[in-house]
């Protein structure tokens, strides 16, 4: 059993592995994608790109995150591990989409990506006292979200268009 | 006699009468409950139509733009102005008002200074009488207005369901004459329609009986009057007048009245031979509406063209995708005739890609235009969906077109709810009509029946088929038995597709599963273009726009030589595809005599 | 009786024409017109006078020619229904009656009974004010000032009338090609009721006043004698016509509308003065009381008001004429329309009375008339110039 399951069956949790988790899943995203540019075709690689960028904005807002000073305090609490956890940081690894996916399966797996991002954050922001740290949280849920419904909406236009 | 003297002065008794004048009339005088007095017009209801303008035979009203109310689908944006040194208060424009915004008060006092003043537009310039309750209004029953529309004969249900006989069997001149009739001419349409046809003047055509005029006016637009007469998605007749309150006028039925009117013969008379060659070749690639569009337009401009078709027929889309019943084979086969007849060479069975290259083209043409259209099916990739027994509708309806033999499933599932799939559920009801006797075919469909992308009518016509049709409902999975054949789909309730800025955000309810039984499951759910025939080279030179090929706003796309039309670019619609054909056709030919011009 | 008392000026030449040398001295030319309080409207009469006494007159017309017929020709069918009206403004409701029935007749329309019903009553309404202008104007051409306030007052509660049926007081535009607008609005039988009771208590009055009185009687007896031999060969109609005992009326002649179904007498003279026909005049006016009662008894309380119209912004009509015809208050009211299968009329003709009465008939009857019978005279015609050039 390696070092992260381990980890991942403790109940409890710190604000501040979680926070490093959610840096690490935004990372591995951004590194995936931009390495995926390149290798579909051009028709769909707008697609790719477009969610390498969104990718990197998140992964900005968390390293500015870990570098207030402010936050210090709150980062020890200890929080419930939330359900969706498992989930979540399955996600950090990385999928096998083939060798030149097509717009449909890339969609699909940012799709899932996105959801399993915003459950997370919901149900950390569930667990939390109302204060800054629970504001966080429903700050990032709202992110994801917003992120997801974006994606449904391409996703719906691009398979489900020309079907009239 | 002295009766005579005495009787006048009974005349006297009035002077202990109170007068009968009224003390302020300016004040204690309003006008009747029908009063026609000074406009109120309701701008909001307003479209805009200018059938006021027609009707007023004073010439006092003028439709005039006004700052705030754009012009749109079906509202030219226009509002009248009248013109009180005019207007005598016959109240005819109020009679003949299509939505019943333009209505009269009671009001009938008016002072002013300025006789300019008196030159305003109603609900528009403020008037205290705007919100006056009592004042003319249209009579409920609609004296002036047009009368409802002219059904059209149609098969029944028991008698089309055996067959792909066109169900539509089109107006009689009498029956197009009074549906022609109902028309104002108003010509909101024009502006709506992608060709911008001249609709309001293929009607009078009609009206007048001169069919001839009428094949010269649809030709001047539209070479595919045949396919638009049948099956155009009609965005005329969401932005006609009539709609407001009742059926809009049936101008794509008027259209195909029209065109089935005139021999073939004399259609190839009446729109001429085509310029004298000017020695520019051009290669289309693609022998569907925009392509041929394309190619009618180029040739009648006298520069030579040749078309690649992959299949073995012409019309794309609308040979291959749309069936049989809507749209007769050989109606389309007139309209390619027209276009062949002007020179157009058409290659059957040459695949460009395979056949011959993209680089081939360039090279021997002066210019390629791309109209490959949407013939690849997408795919909702649940579980199962790589089952050999799950197919595309659009793999399907060309299977059905080639005449291609397919193992007719006795039952079976279409997942969609566009007209694709009502066009693959009935196509295939059709089939196990003629094999079984019998149809069992189950439609389901993610939106909700008020939400459906196809037709009403196609919806309609579908139920009246006995097609299942499932709304809410969401596949999940395909289900396949141990032995790996195809039991049937699994989906669950659709609570929402949109959340509330509607956008795509499927709710479902996992506890409503329902298992609808299906030897086959058709998926018709959205369609792409195969763009693999440009090659990789290609592919990486050209610039994209979210998928499509990137074009500028006459077609051409980031390679010179390239142009490109249609449902690849613009997405699925005819009269759009012609609409297209007709812009790249413009600038190719601007681009081509250019150059002459240079050399 | 008044004829022999004249002189019999002026001599006919042997040719037949009026022997009149205006250098004598002895003729004055006298215009009366278009501005002046003894014509009635727009018109002017050039007379040739002796003394007091007309030798000659000359009618002058054209002061209100719009050239309607003219217009309509470039009119649809249904443009032209608002122009109509103004051929007639005192009594408008003939010409859109007379119109819309010539349209529906070429075009092969059937209109609705309620239609019918509407328009009878709308054109008897008609009628009231018409004759209750005209008794004003009778009096006041003779000085009796007071009768025309009091007709006046009563048409008012007829105007009203017309205003809440209508939806307007002089130009109605009511009657459609194809039927009426609209129904009866709620409660209208009742206050028409009250505006018929004080037209017949007014009438009353006037009776007094007007009929019974010495110097109206001695002033229009025996003055402007119609003789019955004039009748056909003038083409007088109406109470004109009537009060010399020759009792024309379309309404019995070629009944049309509703008329069969109501039950009236014509109204006649037979002094066929200025006196009677003034009085077949009011008479007339009661029966048209009594036939407005009748309708709104009779007619149906339900039903459609139009029947079902082409689209009328291009609605053809095929070849073919015809002449429409009804009584209005001054004589037949007749519209002459041609179509040629095209979507405006070739030719519409109005024949309105006064164009006979007012020119031929006046000019026949002013010779040898005193100068100051003249208004009385031409008024005693009932004439309204915009109908004698439409």
């Amino acid at each position: 059993m390696s070092e992260a399951s381990i980890e991942r069956l403790k109940s409890k949790t710190t604000l501040k592995e979680i926070l490093a988790v959610a840096t690490e899943f935004e990372r591995t995203a951004r590194d995936f994608y931009t390495a995926l540019a390149p290798k579909v075709q051009k028709n769909i690689r707008y697609l790719v790109q477009e969610l390498a960028e969104e990718e990197q904005r998140h992964y900005d807002l968390f390293t500015q995150l870990a570098e207030r000073t402010d936050l210090e305090q709150q980062l020890q609490v200890e929080v419930e591990r939330p359900v969706s956890d498992h989930k979540f940081s399955d996600c950090i690894h990385l999928p096998d989409l083939g060798e030149q996916p097509d717009d449909q399966a890339v969609l699909q797996y940012a799709l899932m990506r996105e959801h399993a991002a915003m459950e997370q954050y919901h149900s950390l922001a569930q667990s939390t006292e109302s204060g800054p740290i629970h504001d966080l949280f429903l700050f990032l849920a709202n992110e994801e979200t917003k992120h997801k419904n974006e994606l449904e909406k391409v996703y719906y236009e691009t398979v489900h268009s020309g079907g009239v | 006699m002295i009766r005579d003297v005495l009787s006048p002065f009974t005349a006297w008794k009035n002077l202990f009468r109170e007068p009968v004048t009224i003390k302020d009339p300016l004040n204690e005088r309003p006008g009747s409950a029908r009063y026609r007095g000074f406009h109120q017009n309701d701008l909001d209801k307003c479209i805009g139509c200018g059938t006021c303008e027609t009707i007023c035979q004073n010439g006092a009203i003028d439709m005039l733009p006004v700052d705030g109310v754009p012009a749109k689908l079906g509202d030219s944006g226009l509002r009248p102005r009248i013109d009180y040194g005019r207007c005598c208060w016959c109240a005819l424009c109020v009679d003949v008002c299509m939505t019943g915004s333009l209505t009269m008060s009671n009001e009938y006092k008016w002072i002013e200074s300025d006789p300019d003043k008196y030159l305003y537009m109603p609900g528009v310039d403020k008037k205290h009488w705007d919100n006056a309750e009592l004042g003319y209004r249209r009579h409920e029953e609609r004296h002036l207005s047009p009368g409802d529309r002219v059904d059209m004969p149609e098969l029944h249900a028991e008698e089309r369901i055996g067959s792909f006989i066109e169900m539509v069997k089109g107006y009689d001149i009498a029956q197009a004459q009074l549906e022609a009739d109902r028309c104002v001419s108003c010509g909101l349409c024009i502006a709506s329609c992608p060709a911008h046809m001249a609709i309001p003047d293929y009607i009078k055509a009609v009206r007048n009986g001169d069919y001839e005029r009428g094949v010269q006016l649809l030709y001047e637009t539209n070479p595919f009057s045949q396919v638009c007469g049948r099956v155009c998605t009609h965005c005329c007749e969401s932005a006609c007048a009539a709609r407001h309150e009742g059926d809009p006028i049936a101008i794509r039925w008027l259209k195909r009245h029209i065109i089935d009117q005139v021999p073939q013969e004399r259609i190839l008379q009446l729109i001429g031979k085509p310029a004298a060659p000017t020695g520019k070749k051009v290669a289309i690639v693609g022998a569907g509406p925009a392509g041929l569009t394309t190619a009618f337009d180029l040739a009648r401009l006298g520069h030579a063209v040749t078309v690649f078709e992959a299949q073995a027929a012409g019309g794309g889309m609308t040979r291959y995708g749309i069936p049989e019943y809507r749209l007769p084979y050989d109606a389309l086969d007139r309209d390619i005739a027209v276009i062949t007849a002007m020179g157009v060479e058409i290659k059957y069975n040459h695949r460009v890609g395979t056949d011959i290259s993209m680089q081939q083209l360039e090279t021997d043409y002066d210019a390629v235009v791309l109209a490959i259209g949407l013939h690849q099916g997408r795919s909702t990739r649940i579980p199962g969906s790589d089952h050999p027994q799950v197919r595309k509708a659009v793999d399907l309806l060309r299977q059905i077109t080639t005449g291609e033999k397919i193992d007719v499933p006795k039952s079976m599932v279409v997942i969609g709810g566009g007209n694709v799939a009502m066009d693959i559920a009935r196509s295939m009801a059709r089939l196990q009509m003629q094999q079984y006797g019998e149809i069992r075919v189950t439609l389901t469909a993610l939106e909700d029946k008020a939400h459906f992308l196809a037709d009403p009518v196609e919806v309609k016509e579908s139920i009246e088929e006995q097609i299942n049709i499932l709304d809410s409902r969401g596949p999940q999975a395909c289900v396949i038995d141990a032995d790996g054949k195809l039991l049937g789909l699994k989906t669950w309730k659709v609570l929402s597709i949109f959340d509330e800025d509607r956008r795509f955000a499927p709710k479902y309810d996992p506890a409503d599963e329902q298992i609808h039984e299906g030897k086959m499951i058709v998926e018709a759910i959205g369609q792409m273009a195969d763009v693999s025939l440009l090659g990789d080279a290609l592919t990486e030179k050209l610039e994209w726009n979210r998928g499509r090929i990137q074009i500028d706003p006459n077609g051409r796309t980031s390679e010179h030589w390239l142009w490109s039309a249609g449902d690849c670019v613009k997405g699925p619609d005819v009269i759009n595809a012609v609409a297209d054909g007709h812009r790249v056709a413009t600038s190719i030919h601007c681009v081509l005599t250019q150059q002459e011009a240079k050399i | 009786m008044f004829e022999l008392d004249r002189s019999q000026y002026p001599q006919k030449k042997p040719d037949g024409t009026l022997d009149i040398d205006l250098s004598s001295g002895k003729y004055l030319k006298l215009w009366q017109g278009p501005q002046h309080p003894g014509i009635t409207g727009n018109m002017a009469i050039e007379l040739t006078v002796c003394g007091d006494e007309v030798v000659e007159g000359k009618t002058h017309v054209g002061y209100l020619h719009r050239g309607f017929e003219k217009l309509m020709e470039r009119r649809t069918f249904m443009q032209c229904f608002p122009i109509v009206c103004r051929i007639c403004v005192p009594e408008p409701d003939f010409n859109e009656y007379c119109y819309a029935a010539a349209v529906e007749e070429l075009a092969g329309l059937e209109v609705p009974e309620m239609a019918n019903w509407i328009r009878t009553l709308i054109l008897e309404m008609g009628r009231i004010n018409s004759y209750l202008m005209y008794l004003g104007g009778q009096a006041g051409a003779l000085g009796l000032g007071v009768i025309g306030q009091w007709t006046t007052y009563v048409r008012d509660l007829m105007l009203d009338r017309f205003e809440e049926l209508t939806g307007a007081r002089i130009y109605h535009m009511f009657i459609l090609p194809g039927g009426v607008r609209d129904r009866l609005p709620e409660g209208f039988a009742g206050r028409m009721e009250k505006a018929l009771q004080e037209i017949e208590s007014t009438l009353g009055d006037v009776e007094k006043v007007m009929f019974h009185n010495a110097v109206f009687k001695k002033r229009t007896v025996g003055v402007g004698v119609i003789e019955a031999g004039w009748v056909d060969s003038y083409g007088i109609t109406g109470p004109n016509a009537r009060a010399a005992g020759v009792a024309k009326d379309v309404r019995k002649d070629q009944p049309y509308l509703v008329y069969p179904e109501l039950d009236f007498e014509l109204v006649t003279g037979k002094d066929s003065d200025i006196y009677a026909r003034a009085d077949v005049r009011r008479r007339d006016l009661l029966l048209s009381v009594d036939l407005i009662r009748q309708i709104l008894a009779k007619m149906p309380k339900t039903g459609e008001v139009m029947a079902k119209l082409p689209n009328v912004l291009h609605w053809k009509i095929p070849r073919g004429e015809t002449y429409v015809r009804g009584e209005c208050s001054r004589g037949e009211y007749g519209y002459y329309l041609v179509t040629d299968g095209s979507g405006y009329p070739r030719r519409v003709n109005v024949r309105g009375p006064s164009y006979t009465h007012s020119i031929a008939l006046f000019e026949r009857m002013v010779i040898n008339a005193n100068i100051s019978d003249v208004a009385a005279l031409l008024v005693s015609l009932h004439t309204y110039p915009p109908e004698i050039e439409r």
